[in-house]
């Protein structure tokens, strides 16, 4: 039994006291611990080699596929996109090598990111809020490489390089390729650009990846899979900071996108352009100040090849490679957009206008063939015309004399069919609405089936849309009213007034349909698709068409008589002396023959409406048997379209034709 | 006079051989071979993870690590040729001098990556807390065998929980909390082959669990933060690391994702890419078994850890050939101290233990550790010499 020992020593540090001192035996308890202490040992060892054993030996395989994937970055060589040329042939929109910065989210440091990136913007002369905006987009794929700026300058790169690896992790220089716009901002609407491809348009369409181009509007997007080409593929391996360390190898080689061949003449275009800038000009000399915008169609009238497509306002295509937001806000912020009159629209396509007298041809020509109208018998054309105690003035109060349909059209005669509208409406029930029918065969309130997009329907009135628009939701005053078809809407939708809304293409189409003789075209900006580089074939120099393009012309099989009728009138409208765009046609060393409108339509002028005119011209030349080309011109809020959309045309017929008119006098004419 | 000289000679010559005959035939030679093996594969392995890492030098850091070898066998036959009873009666000192040190660190310590674990002194950089883990061994063991009646009282083991707590505090506020766990395991293991009563051993292991579970999730819950974010995010993302591959437990999805790779044979120094692509974070010092792990695969690590558990088994192996009480306590704490480095090591690059920078005893680049352990392994052959 041992002695229970006494308290311990007090005064020392941890004194010494023989006395607890126990002699030391290998004791049955102590060997018991030792042995706990043993079986630990080996039960740890056996724990590790049987997690050793799995991972190692029984998913070895998996583990090395996993540590291969760790540091393999496979990735498309994108391939050079296709260029884009004028019917002759001149490049529009071309490729060019440039250097662009990526940042690879993944790999930038937890803390600190936004110090770096603060850094790279500064470097870069791109704003910050556009890096961090675009890497929040890309959230889910941090592994993706971000785009910081597509075409950086060569000092920019240089400075880039010479910084240590650490500095920017996952930042990526790569060579690439971008849009080159040798003619400015010449047919921007029609050409598109190209973009990133959105979540959105990564979801709806197959074949694209996440950080892919794609074209984003116009013949860009439309022609998007013959542009492209086929990616290759590039295949490296990468450290943990995603630094290449071993040669590019070059799997797959990259295809070019083919050239797509378009209808438009770079020349004619341009004047376009300008005749569109010189008629708001135009339009402002003469205090129209809301005329800002405006559009010009012109296209063969034969096949529907268009020559020229001007949109006014545009915009400089290359700020979708610079990508500065404050660039780029008139053209995607919907509030900037529309302070600015929404350059980004392409009003050619996109803009529907009621057509005004521009129509009255529609008008005659559906008269003439439901047999309501001959065309020479007189009218009496006046100041006014009163039916069911509503009173519609013509555009010249003074006019007072009987008028065949020629001359109607030539002198722009309001009252005159005013009387054809009121015959429409006096037709009985079982004879539908012929009007719209035939206005429908003449392409209005439908797509005209352009190759790009997008575009409008416009609008084409009738007994059953009234019946759908107006409702007691819709409009819970007066829809019981509003929603009948009245004779007033008749009358109106004769002169193109009221509810009708046309695009210029639309329109353009239609004249089409005068200038040929009955058939309506399907416009088109796309002649073919050709290879890229040299050609192997039998003749060297003349491209290789992949594929051609010739939307076929529909016969509508109207009566000859009848559309030369209007053709006449047409004719004398820019020729004879009290035809509406005589100054401006009637010298000129071609025939051209066309119609004017000057349409009424209510505006939104910030505090309250106004009512401003729409100008039209649209017509073609020569007149005769082989018209070649057919314009329609407006200028939004212009004014007399005699005065401000007719010498709009005939900048776009005299580039056409080479020769510059003498003597124009514009007149205040409808 | 020159008879007696003679006689003289001749009676210590024998005696003299005695003596050294008994010294090399007492050591511990499956020791020392398994140690050299281990220190010898570890070189090797080191010349092939680390031949990328310093650019012009391949050999940087095995020659280094070659030379700290050399000092740490030399220290571990100096130590070896030192009677044990030597620090048994210099405890008091040794236990100062531990404090004192650790103490100095964090005033005079070189800061690596916001902690302050090293103590530069002229051209070497050295880590106290390393060589604490031996000073605390010799401190914990003298106390208690000193106390060896008194063994099955709570003032004993409450007084021995105080003594050790400062040090492991130190340590933790560096902060380290790998070697804190070490420490702690120290004290638990003299404590344990001093002979407390089973009824504190259970105590204290539950109060252990209590303290590890209020660190890792009631604390944080009501915003008490023992522990740094990182470490508390290492900690419990070991537990299911495929949550956040690119997170907190990156470390460990590349670790177990190198350990795999390497397979039965291993993909060699050339093609492991973990590991020379830097996907594998501190391949020469925390994470050197993944390493080696892909380098020379299970059959590479089978040779190793069994090298390792030869070690472990002599060290036990020489608790029963203690003479005292103090030399038993000391080679306990010795062997758990190894095992539970090599198990929390060698568990952390595999996913099955928190990741905590205890560097692979013998293996990981680190001088410090190397003369620490091999100084640890010197007294052993010394408890060993002198053996009952």
């Amino acid at each position: 039994l041992a002695s229970r020992p006494g308290p311990l020593r007090p005064g020392r540090f941890l004194p010494r006291d023989p006395r607890v001192e126990a002699p030391y035996r290998l004791t049955p308890q102590l060997v018991f611990r030792i042995g706990i202490l043993g079986f630990l040992t080996f039960a740890a060892f056996a724990v590790l080699f049987v997690r050793l054993w799995s991972l190692q030996v029984l998913s070895g395989d998996e583990f090395a596929v996993a540590a291969q994937n760790n540091q393999l970055r496979v990735e498309p060589d994108y391939a050079p996109r296709g260029p884009i040329k004028d019917r002759y042939g001149r490049t529009l929109v071309d490729v060019a090598n440039a250097t662009a910065v990526k940042i690879t989210p993944a790999f930038l440091p937890k803390r600190g990111a936004y110090a770096k990136l603060r850094r790279l913007a500064r470097i870069l002369r791109v704003p910050l809020a556009d890096i961090t905006a675009d890497i929040e987009k890309q959230k889910g794929n941090p592994a993706i490489p971000v785009t910081v700026k597509e075409a950086a300058t060569f000092a920019e790169v240089a400075y880039l390089s010479e910084l240590p690896g650490t500095e920017f992790p996952g930042l990526r220089i790569e060579e690439t390729t971008v849009r080159k716009y040798p003619f400015g901002d010449l047919a921007a609407h029609v050409l598109g650009y190209v973009g990133e491809i959105s979540p959105e348009q990564l979801k709806s369409k197959r074949g694209y990846e996440l950080g892919d181009k794609i074209g984003q509007g116009g013949i860009e997007a439309s022609f998007d899979k013959e542009l492209r080409g086929r990616d290759g593929l590039l295949q490296y391996r990468v450290d943990s900071l995603g630094r290449p360390v071993s040669e590019i190898e070059q799997q797959e080689l990259p295809v070019p996108g083919y050239a797509v061949r378009l209808t438009l003449d770079a020349k004619l275009q341009r004047a376009a352009q300008q005749a569109v800038i010189d008629g708001i000009n135009r339009a402002q000399a003469d205090d129209k100040w809301y005329a800002r915008a405006g559009a010009i169609v012109a296209l063969d009238p034969k096949d529907g090849a268009i020559r020229a497509l001007a949109s006014y306002p545009t915009f400089d295509p290359t700020v979708y490679i610079r990508r500065k937001k404050s660039d780029l806000a008139p053209l995607l912020d919907p509030e900037v957009a529309e302070a600015e009159i929404f350059p980004a629209l392409n009003r050619a396509l996109a803009g529907a206008y009621p057509p005004g007298s521009t129509f009255k041809p529609v008008t005659a020509l559906a008269a003439m063939q439901e047999h309501i109208l001959t065309p020479y018998n007189s009218l009496p054309c006046t100041g006014s015309y009163k039916v069911a105690g509503q009173t519609f003035n013509n555009w010249d109060p003074t006019a007072n004399a009987p008028m065949t349909l020629p001359t109607a059209l030539a002198q722009s005669c309001d009252t005159y069919f005013y009387q054809v509208g009121k015959a429409f409406y006096d037709l009985p029930p079982e004879r539908k609405q012929p009007l719209q029918l035939w206005a429908a065969k003449f392409g209005f309130g439908k797509p005209t089936g352009i190759d790009v997009g997008p575009e409008t329907s416009g609008l084409l009135p009738t007994i059953d849309w009234k019946r759908r628009t107006f409702t007691k939701e819709t409009d819970p005053c007066c829809w019981e009213v509003d929603r009948l078809w009245k004779p007033g809407d008749s009358i109106q939708l004769a002169i193109g007034q009221k509810d009708m809304l046309a695009s210029p293409l639309q329109m353009a189409r239609f004249y089409a349909l005068l200038a040929n003789g009955g058939k309506l075209v399907t416009p088109h900006l796309v002649s073919a698709i050709e290879q890229t580089g040299a050609s192997t074939g039998p003749t060297p120099n003349v491209p290789l068409v992949h594929r051609r393009y010739q939307p076929p012309a529909k016969e509508l099989n109207i009566d000859p008589a009848a559309i030369e009728v209007i053709r006449e009138g047409l004719y004398e409208a820019t020729h004879s002396p009290l035809g509406t765009s005589s100054g401006v046609f009637g010298h000129f060393p071609i025939g051209v023959a066309g119609k004017t409108g000057t349409a009424e339509k209510e505006i939104d002028a910030g505090t309250y409406m106004r009512t401003e005119d729409t100008a039209w011209w649209c017509g073609w030349g020569p007149y005769g048997d082989n018209p070649e080309l057919v314009v329609c011109a407006v200028i939004e809020n212009g004014g007399f379209g005699g005065k401000v959309a007719a010498p709009a045309a005939l900048q776009v017929f005299e580039e056409y034709f080479g020769i510059e008119a003498t003597r124009v006098e514009a007149e205040e004419a409808d | 006079m020159v008879d007696y000289a003679a006689t003289q000679r001749i009676a210590t010559r024998p005696r003299a051989r005695a003596r050294e005959s008994s010294y090399l035939r007492n050591l511990d030679w499956a020791l020392l071979v398994a140690v050299g093996g281990i220190v010898a594969y570890g070189l090797w392995m080191i010349s092939g993870i680390t031949k990328d890492d310093v650019a012009g030098d391949p050999n940087y850091y095995v020659v280094r690590q070659a030379a700290y070898a050399l000092i740490g066998v030399a220290g571990l036959f100096g130590m070896s040729l030192i009677d044990p009873g030597f620090w048994r009666k210099h405890a008091r000192l040794v236990y100062g001098l531990l404090v004192v040190v650790l103490l100095l660190t964090p005033l005079f310590g070189t800061s690596v990556r916001n902690t302050r674990r090293w103590i530069d002194i002229g051209a070497f950089r050295f880590q106290p807390s390393e060589f604490g883990k031996l000073l605390l061994v010799i401190f914990l063991a003298a106390f208690l065998a000193e106390r060896g009646k008194r063994i099955y009282e709570r003032q004993t083991t409450t007084a021995a929980i105080g003594l050790a707590a400062v040090p492991v505090l130190l340590v933790f506020l560096q902060p380290d909390f790998g070697t804190a766990i070490v420490y702690t395991a120290i004290l638990g293991a003299a404590l344990f082959i001093a002979g407390t009563r089973w009824s504190q051993v259970s105590v204290l292991l539950v109060i252990g669990a209590l303290v590890a579970t209020f660190v890792l999730w009631i604390g944080p819950a009501i915003d008490v933060e023992v522990l740094k974010d990182y470490q508390r995010q290492r900690i419990t993302g070991f537990m299911n690391p495929s949550r956040d591959p690119s997170g907190s437990t990156w470390n460990i999805t590349q670790s177990i994702t190198a350990v795999g790779a390497g397979g039965v044979r291993g993909r060699g120094p050339e093609g492991a890419t973990q590991t020379n692509y830097d996907y594998l974070p501190e391949h020469a010092t925390d994470f050197v078994f993944a390493s080696t792990a892909e380098q020379r695969g299970f059959v590479g690590v089978t040779v190793l850890l069994l090298l390792y558990l030869l070690v472990i088994w002599r060290a036990i192996k020489v608790i029963t050939l203690a003479r005292d009480a103090f030399a038993a306590i000391a080679a306990g704490a010795i062997a758990f101290a190894l095992l539970i480095q090599i198990f929390i090591n060698v568990g952390m690059t595999i996913g099955m233990a928190p990741i905590t920078g205890i560097p692979l005893p013998f293996v990981s680049v680190g001088g410090s550790s190397m003369v620490a352990n091999l100084l640890a392994i010197g007294l052993l052959q010394a408890i060993c010499v002198r053996r009952r």
